[in-house]
């Protein structure tokens, strides 16, 4: 959860506004022909989805209508496996078949976004009753032979790929950009609306094709969403809830220096990897100190650089955590000061880490009040508005590394002033992080709504952080604005604070 | 530089390796010459025998190699001919140098000179040279020029520089408004003159005299050829500056040290307790160990007067000659360190007059040295760890696109300096690059982390750092840092050695630190 990733991945959706077509090349002579009329790949479906995108800037606004379309596969009785980016935003979802162009509307019944996978229906799923559903099989060796299946640009009909298994290693998920698990590289030709597709081999479903790299960056790589991570997803839904995965929210730092090692008494076997950072409100956070040295994760030694030796591949110690669900325990082996020390934790999901992603499926939350606007700090609308302020930036970059969660979970942001002649001397101060509102501490968004009930003072007086004037609006006549400023900015309703 | 550039980069950002070193990595801030573009304007050769022509070499300090000196580069300007053979330039005319020479413009004979008295702050420098009889004939033809603070608004001024055969070339300009701005380093602002017209170029230059009726009315501080605006470094400025330097010792130009904020917003007056017409504008901010400190101002007070004149809600006073100008021009041009302030502010309701002495904040009382010319950066190497000393030059050499992670941080720490200056540091120590060596194994992709303590000492300034690894316990050395991964090992032994192969090896390192 510490990476972030290194080269911009792109997600394999196909976006109309995206149709640089590049010509696949010619395919290898294919080790055995298939039959597409036979129908065996007939639960291989296409996704044509209508996507509506939240506007962070104007949040009160439906958003941009937008579309794309991916792949999915049957997997089950009407359920069909997809990556999540494809149906990420849909207001409608339509699958076809590559022999049959009906239209079926489907539906979302579990998304999961931090491992971009998503599991949909159709409406009616007696169409799909008779077509067999794919079985997956394991993780694929290096250098064995692979295809993969999807509707990319290039045509409407199904289209195969094929290639071999490059490299099996962690890798950050571009979807939400901050989450990282089990990838594997293939050198399959993976183009935009592969997204969601399967990836076979000996008839066997061994991935699901999700992002590549643009042509520009580097050539004939592409990832697919190993097994492990599917089956964990499959796993995680089947009490009807998707809980997200757990963390163990420590950074760990390679012990390669000769000196680092004698002062934290690792011997020479090349066992035990330094703890360099504990998130205090994490799943190992009331444990594991900096400087201590993990040695072992249920009995899997755990070498100086994090990795560990978990089913035959050299892996982040990180993958065994992944496993696992929302209070499963982990056996943890680790020493202090030269001590060896054992526990049992319980594993739970960090949560701090997932505003520094994209998020989807949201409708953005606001308040606004006498034209100003205020929103939570996240990845969306940090992009929305390319802020360029450096304590919101400070905020947004440190919010983990120097703990700013703890003192304020949701960190709310003055994102515009809308010009009134009420507001028009504090406009400049739009992209400010509030600090206190009437006396109050502003640690959620919905801390604004509560400190701006306070109506004992004449003054609304709004402090923010690292300014040095706080804004002061006369009570009077900011209530007297805000409807004038609503109707003015066309703005419909003067807060959305979620569901609940 | 190259390599630095690099190692940064991927310290810093944690970016993608690049196949090459890409353009954008050359530091950005470069040294810009004050005029540079030409355009067709009418030109007109005059005689002056109080100019100078002013060549000097600069060579700074590499900042992230800081044992070496980057490349010597040329500069040229038309310098002011003082009482007692001094010349006046800008004091970015011979920032860094290593040769500064003298020469007239009509023969071309040349001596070498030397800096008097710099202020990088004012922007202003004094040259002289030894004593000869070479410097003797240099000077018998010149005259010393005459500065002449009695410029107004809508007065025609000169700007003089000298054609390709060293004839003077003047370009008339009106002066149209009179401010205050910061000139070319951080820091609070000074007065400025501003004209509007074309100026045109004959030769790069860095200073470039103003002049009206033979008198020096200021020196060319900036000229933008795009909106040709020309800003000028005012004649009352210089003469603060040759009154300090005249008395013998060099305090330089007085500052406050508070932040104003404007009270034009009605709501925010009604907010504050000011009636509608009431000067006065709200002290936000008030710097510790300033002149407004120690005379017993405080956050939240109303400032209404200094030294007899009335602030208005802008922060402006009624300057007699300029008109309304900003009130940090009555402390930094009018008064001088060691002068009285009177200062009357607005507390509870009531006023107050507070009484104090004119101070200067030098560089070296920052925590974030603001600037660093002629002196190379403190550095420590040690087994491959450089540790510098945080300096705004630091990071300002890093480009819009390097700012993330560890600079965002550290520039942070430089714009909000409060907490680290509680924690009783004089300095922001922080590790600044790994060099490749065997002791330092395993922390090369390691820079930007501030170090908190060094084998248990806490750490205020380079000066404890070095003085703590003279104190390691069990032949390791404990370096903790304030930021991921938080605590290095190093072992004593195996950083000696390698210091001493560091010593003329690939990196060219003459000495493994600079602590002057």
């Amino acid at each position: 959860m510490n990476t972030r990733p290194l080269l911009s991945l792109l997600a394999l959706a196909l976006l109309p506004s995206a149709l640089c077509a590049q010509p696949a090349k010619a395919p290898p002579p294919a080790a055995q022909g298939i039959d597409v009329a036979s129908g065996a790949w007939e639960g291989i479906v296409n996704i044509d989805v209508s996507v509506l995108v939240p506007d962070y800037r104007e949040p009160w606004n439906a958003g941009q209508p937008s579309g794309g379309s991916g792949t999915g596969f049957l997997i089950g009785k009407n359920r069909f496996l997809t990556n999540a980016h494809v149906v990420s935003n849909a207001t409608r979802i339509l699958i076809r078949t590559t022999n049959d162009p009906e239209p079926h509307p489907a539906k979302i019944v579990h998304i999961a976004h931090d491992c971009d996978l998503a599991l949909i229906e159709a409406e009616d799923g007696s169409h799909f009753d008779k077509l067999k559903p794919l079985e997956f099989g394991g993780i694929p060796q290096l250098n064995t032979e692979v295809i993969a299946i999807g509707y990319p640009i290039g045509g409407d009909r199904i289209s195969v790929t094929r290639g071999v298994v490059s490299r099996i290693d962690f890798r950050p998920y571009s979807h939400t950009s901050v989450d990282s698990h089990l990838a594997i590289q293939v050198d399959a030709a993976i183009n935009p609306g592969n997204s969601g597709g399967p990836v076979m081999q000996e008839g066997k479903v061994v991935g699901v094709a999700f992002q590549g790299f643009s042509g520009r960056v580097a050539q004939n790589v592409g990832y697919m969403i190993p097994v492990p991570v599917i089956k964990r997803f499959l796993k995680d839904i089947e009490d009807g809830r998707y809980d997200h995965y757990v963390d163990l929210a420590a950074s760990d730092f390679p012990i390669e220096n000769p000196a680092q090692a004698k002062a934290l008494g690792t011997g020479n076997d090349g066992v035990g990897v330094m703890v360099g950072d504990v998130e205090p409100q994490g799943s190992v956070g009331d444990l594991l100190k900096i400087g201590d040295v993990i040695l072992s994760i249920d009995e899997n030694p755990v070498m100086n650089n994090g990795l560990v030796r978990f089913e035959g591949e050299l892996m982040d110690m990180n993958e065994i955590v992944e496993r696992k669900f929302a209070g499963d325990t982990i056996k943890l082996k680790y020493m202090r000061d030269g001590k060896k020390l054992e526990a049992t934790v319980t594993l739970k999901r960090f949560d701090p880490y997932v505003r520094l992603g994209a998020q989807y499926n949201q409708r953005p939350r606001y308040i606004v009040n006498a034209g100003l606007v205020f929103q939570p700090l996240d990845r969306n609308l940090m992009d929305a508005h390319q802020m360029r302020d450096d304590t919101v930036n400070y905020v947004f970059d440190n919010f983990l590394t120097d703990k700013l969660y703890v003192e304020r979970p949701e960190p709310v942001v003055l994102t515009n002033v809308l010009p009134d002649e009420v507001n028009t001397w504090i406009t400049p101060y739009a992209h400010s992080i509030v600090d206190e509102i009437n006396g109050v501490k502003i640690k959620t968004l919905k801390d604004v709504q509560t400190a701006l009930a306070k109506k004992d003072k004449p003054f609304i007086e709004i402090v923010l952080l690292e300014k040095n004037r706080p804004l002061v609006l006369k009570r009077e006549l900011a209530e007297a604005a805000h409807k004038r400023i609503m109707q003015t900015y066309n703005i419909q309703e003067d807060s959305y604070l979620g569901d609940e | 530089m190259k390599l630095s550039q690099t190692l940064l980069l991927l310290t810093f950002s944690a970016a993608t390796l690049q196949a090459q070193t890409p353009q954008s990595e050359i530091p950005k801030k470069q040294r810009a010459p004050a005029v540079t573009e030409g355009a067709a304007v009418s030109q007109q050769v005059v005689q002056s025998n109080s100019l100078v022509k002013v060549n000097a070499t600069s060579q700074p300090y590499s900042l992230h190699l800081p044992w070496q000196k980057e490349s010597p580069s040329g500069r040229r300007g038309l310098g002011v001919v003082l009482a007692g053979n001094r010349v006046l330039v800008t004091a970015q005319m011979v920032a860094d140098a290593t040769y500064i020479e003298l020469e007239l413009p009509t023969t071309g004979q040349k001596i070498p000179a030397k800096v008097l008295a710099v202020d990088y702050e004012a922007n202003l420098a004094l040259l002289e040279s030894a004593p000869s009889d070479k410097q003797k004939a240099f000077f018998s033809g010149l005259k010393p020029m005459a500065v002449d603070v009695g410029t107004r608004i809508e007065d025609k001024v000169d700007i003089l520089q000298t054609g390709r055969v060293g004839e003077l070339i003047k370009s008339e300009l009106k002066i149209g408004k009179v401010l205050t701005r910061r000139y070319n380093v951080e820091g609070s602002g000074f007065l400025v003159y501003e004209a509007n017209n074309i100026v045109r170029s004959e030769a790069n230059s860095f200073t470039l005299p103003v002049v009206k009726g033979g008198k020096l009315v200021g020196l060319l501080l900036s000229y933008d050829s795009k909106n040709q605006v020309t800003t000028i470094l005012p004649a009352p400025i210089i003469e603060h500056f040759l009154k300090d330097v005249a008395d013998g010792s060099y305090e330089g130009f007085p500052s406050l040290g508070m932040e104003l904020q404007s009270t034009l917003d009605e709501q925010f007056r009604e907010f504050l307790g000011l009636k509608p017409d009431a000067p006065g504008v709200l002290i936000s901010m008030v710097m510790k160990g300033g002149s407004a400190e120690k005379a017993g101002m405080k956050k939240g007070d109303i400032l209404v007067a200094i030294n007899g004149f009335t602030i208005d809600s802008r922060g402006d006073y009624k300057d007699p000659q300029f008109g309304a100008l900003s009130s940090s021009h009555l402390v930094r041009g009018r008064a001088y360190v060691g002068d009285k302030v009177e200062i009357k502010v607005i507390r509870e309701g009531k006023e107050v007059t507070l009484t104090g002495e004119l101070t200067r904040r030098k560089p070296d009382d920052y925590l974030v040295l603001p600037y660093l010319f002629d002196k190379g950066p403190r550095y420590v190497l040690m087994g491959g760890l450089l540790f510098q000393e945080l300096s705004r030059p630091y990071l300002d050499a890093f480009g819009e696109e390097q700012r993330g992670g560890a600079i965002l941080r550290l520039t942070r720490i430089a714009s909000h300096p409060d907490k680290y200056e509680e924690e009783g540091r004089k300095k922001l120590v922080f590790l600044s690059l790994v060099l490749p060596t065997p002791s330092a194994q395993g922390y090369d992709k390691l820079g930007g982390q501030v170090v908190n303590k060094v084998n248990g000492k806490a750490i205020k300034d380079l000066n404890d750092l070095a003085e703590a690894f003279k104190s390691a316990k069990d032949t390791v050395h404990v370096i903790e840092l304030n930021d991921f991964p938080h605590i290095l090992y190093l072992d004593t032994f195996n950083a000696e050695r390698d210091n001493m192969r560091l010593l003329g090896g690939a990196y060219r390192i003459g000495s493994l630190k600079r602590l002057e």
